[in-house]
């Protein structure tokens, strides 16, 4: 563990075609012209590591969009819980989805002490392989520390020229290596490793104008903000950002009886606190009924609740949320109108 | 890639965070139109093992599941109890229901109201409409344990006289002296020789030292603000004065997120909060 070895570009389809053989693997594919999307591979010649992102997180593979809780039987009222077992590899997830997966761990296996049985099973029977990456214009990981995350992770790939700088973390991660073909780095290969993060750090050109840890704070100034009205006017409340997001974790649960209705099945499936229905109870009173309440209160919760709780935003600057907005909404301008408000308050 | 593990309803925790137990329901009771009182019982013959105040998961085969309080005292063995209001598709299957019919719990969850820190302390309790269930489940173990507590002072609001719920029970509780026990209803309605007004119109009848009273209150999000109010001008501190909150809620565990407010799980944290730290909670009354 720990020991740095190269593995050159063209033996990375022999290495992951040698993990395929024996489990399943999600990694990053080409998508149409110019997109990328986590998927479980079939054939190894889809693999596209050269990614900068794809549209929906690797958080599907511990927090499917939808899947199934449970069947009941009608007659014997017999629950059978639907369990993910079977060992996978998550393969080519960049450091800033390697933050969000620590943050999922904590909110579905550690929050209120309760394990969440579904997200624990996949987790459990993951192995995951990071790769460090280069931002685009929408990337800001150095503004929220999840830029160089390697924790979480069983193998880290850092990118050198013509191939891979491979270090395994974990014991999982040494016997995934085990198949791979490996060679000891060239000191130019090691010092080209080493200056990666510095790199990736200068070329971040998007910056939230205040330390992570002073956001809670700063946005409890503008709770009253203009700012939440003015982002609302543009918002379709269409929940694209909370689906693509990578921490973003909030499900509705549906249960739906077959024709027969011998059976039922429950489902748990993503939902959005942007949708006008999040918050509804029963006899139409709607806690959260209006746009700008719900669009502060996604803010707020990544920036201020999560944060204070967790100690650490509860956003990894993927800039996902941004890329897709339908609305072309910004959240690092959203975060940035925030902060200068509030400055401007104290002043 | 998911492998199915066949069992019957398992025990609680572990796995099976998300499988209800089975419960039976022993008797069903129509309160008013719209409620009906529904007694259960877990069929592995374990108390629900609740505290007053606190809420299940009920799930009613293809319908799904939803929160609703328990309103009996856990001083009641053997059984309990819970008002479902008829609202939509799985309320309306609860009112279909037959005596004997199974359904599924999970639960029970949240915190419930604190009966330590009403012991010794005369306990006002303020609801309105439903509101009222949640409440009964305090009530009734104020009175499991009369001596206990001070006086109880109930001050429940119905829309009209044909709404409120549990009439046989609050005549019961007038018989006590210690008890004082007033019902308004939101407007004259006919055959109703009572208080006339919404709950708040109540206060000026009570008499009460404001630091010796615990004061208990379940109703709609808009009682909250006005009940605080007459609280406030009665001078009774913050942190005597416990609320429940009404929230959309999915698991109960914390892990859903539709009850967050602030950086509060309303079914982990609440559904009883002071009324201190509710006015330290965004969104929360």
């Amino acid at each position: 563990m720990g020991q740095k070895a190269v593995l050159d570009a063209a033996n990375v389809a022999a290495w992951v075609g040698g993990i395929r053989a024996k489990t399943s693997v999600m990694a990053p594919v080409k998508r149409g012209r110019a997109s990328s999307a986590f998927s479980w591979i079939d054939d190894v010649s889809d693999l596209q590591l050269d990614y900068v992102r794809t549209v929906l997180s690797p958080k599907q593979a511990f927090l499917p969009a939808r899947e199934p809780l449970m069947t009941v039987h009608r007659e014997s009222l017999q629950v059978t819980p639907a369990l993910a077992t079977e060992p996978f590899v998550l393969l080519g997830i960049h450091p800033c989805d390697l933050t969000a997966v620590n943050q999922l761990d904590w909110s579905m296996l550690k929050r209120h002490n309760i394990e969440d049985p579904f997200y624990r099973a996949r987790r459990q029977a993951a192995t995951i392989v990071a790769l460090d990456c280069m931002p685009d214009k929408y990337c800001f990981c150095t503004s929220v520390g999840s830029c160089a995350t390697r924790e979480g992770a069983d193998v880290f790939m850092t990118p050198i020229p013509d191939g891979y700088l491979v270090e395994a973390l974990t014991r999982k991660g040494s016997a995934l290596l085990e198949g791979a073909r490996l060679r000891n780095p060239s000191r130019e290969e090691e010092a080209a490793a080493d200056a990666f993060p510095e790199r990736k750090r200068r070329r971040t050109i998007l910056k939230i104008a205040a330390e992570a840890a002073d956001l809670p704070a700063l946005f409890e100034r503008t709770y009253d903000s203009e700012i939440w009205e003015h982002t609302a006017k543009r918002c379709y409340s269409c929940g694209t950002c909370t689906n693509v997001c990578p921490t973003c974790f909030c499900f509705d649960v549906r249960e739906l009886a077959d024709l027969t209705l011998e059976t039922a099945s429950r489902w748990r499936q993503y939902d959005s606190c942007q949708f006008t229905d999040f918050a509804l109870v029963a006899g139409g009173h709607n806690f959260r009924g209006d746009r700008p309440d719900r669009v502060r209160h996604r803010w707020f919760r990544k920036f201020v609740y999560l944060n204070r709780e967790h100690g650490q935003p509860f956003c990894v600057g993927c800039g996902r949320c941004s890329q897709q907005c339908t609305a072309g909404i910004s959240l690092v301008d959203v975060i940035n109108s925030v902060i200068a408000e509030a400055k401007e308050k104290v002043a | 890639m998911t492998a199915s593990l066949v069992r019957s309803y398992p025990e609680r925790g572990g796995d099976s965070l998300y499988a209800p137990q089975p419960a039976r329901i022993l008797r069903a009771k129509q309160l008013t139109d719209l409620e009906r009182m529904i007694e259960l019982q877990l069929t592995n013959g374990r108390e629900l093992g609740h505290r007053p105040g606190q809420f299940v998961q009920v799930s009613v085969f293809g319908y799904g599941e939803a929160p609703i309080s328990i309103c009996s005292s856990p001083a009641k063995k053997g059984s309990f109890e819970m008002t479902v209001r008829n609202m939509g598709g799985l309320t309306s299957a609860l009112h279909r229901a037959k005596e004997g019919d199974t359904i599924g719990i999970r639960g029970p969850f949240g915190n419930g109201f604190p009966m330590s820190c009403m012991q010794g302390m005369d306990c006002l309790m303020v609801a309105g409409g439903i509101g009222m269930a949640p409440l009964r489940s305090v009530i009734d173990t104020v009175l499991a344990d009369r001596d206990k507590y001070g006086q109880l002072i109930v001050l429940y609001g119905s829309r009209t006289p044909g709404d409120i719920l549990f009439t046989d029970e609050i005549e019961a509780w007038k018989a006590d002296k210690r008890n004082q026990i007033l019902v308004a209803v939101d407007r004259e309605a006919p055959g109703w020789d009572g208080h006339v007004g919404v709950v708040t119109t109540l206060f000026p009848q009570v008499k009460v030292n404001p630091k010796g009273v615990a004061a208990s209150l379940c109703g709609p999000p808009v009682m909250y603000r006005f009940v605080l109010a007459e609280l406030h001008a009665m001078r009774v501190p913050e942190n005597q004065i416990f609320l429940s909150l009404e929230r959309r809620m999915k698991c109960g565990m914390g892990k859903c997120g539709h009850c967050q407010i602030d950086g509060r799980c309303v079914c982990i944290d609440g559904p009883v909060f002071t009324a201190e730290e509710a006015r330290g909670i965004h969104e929360s009354i």
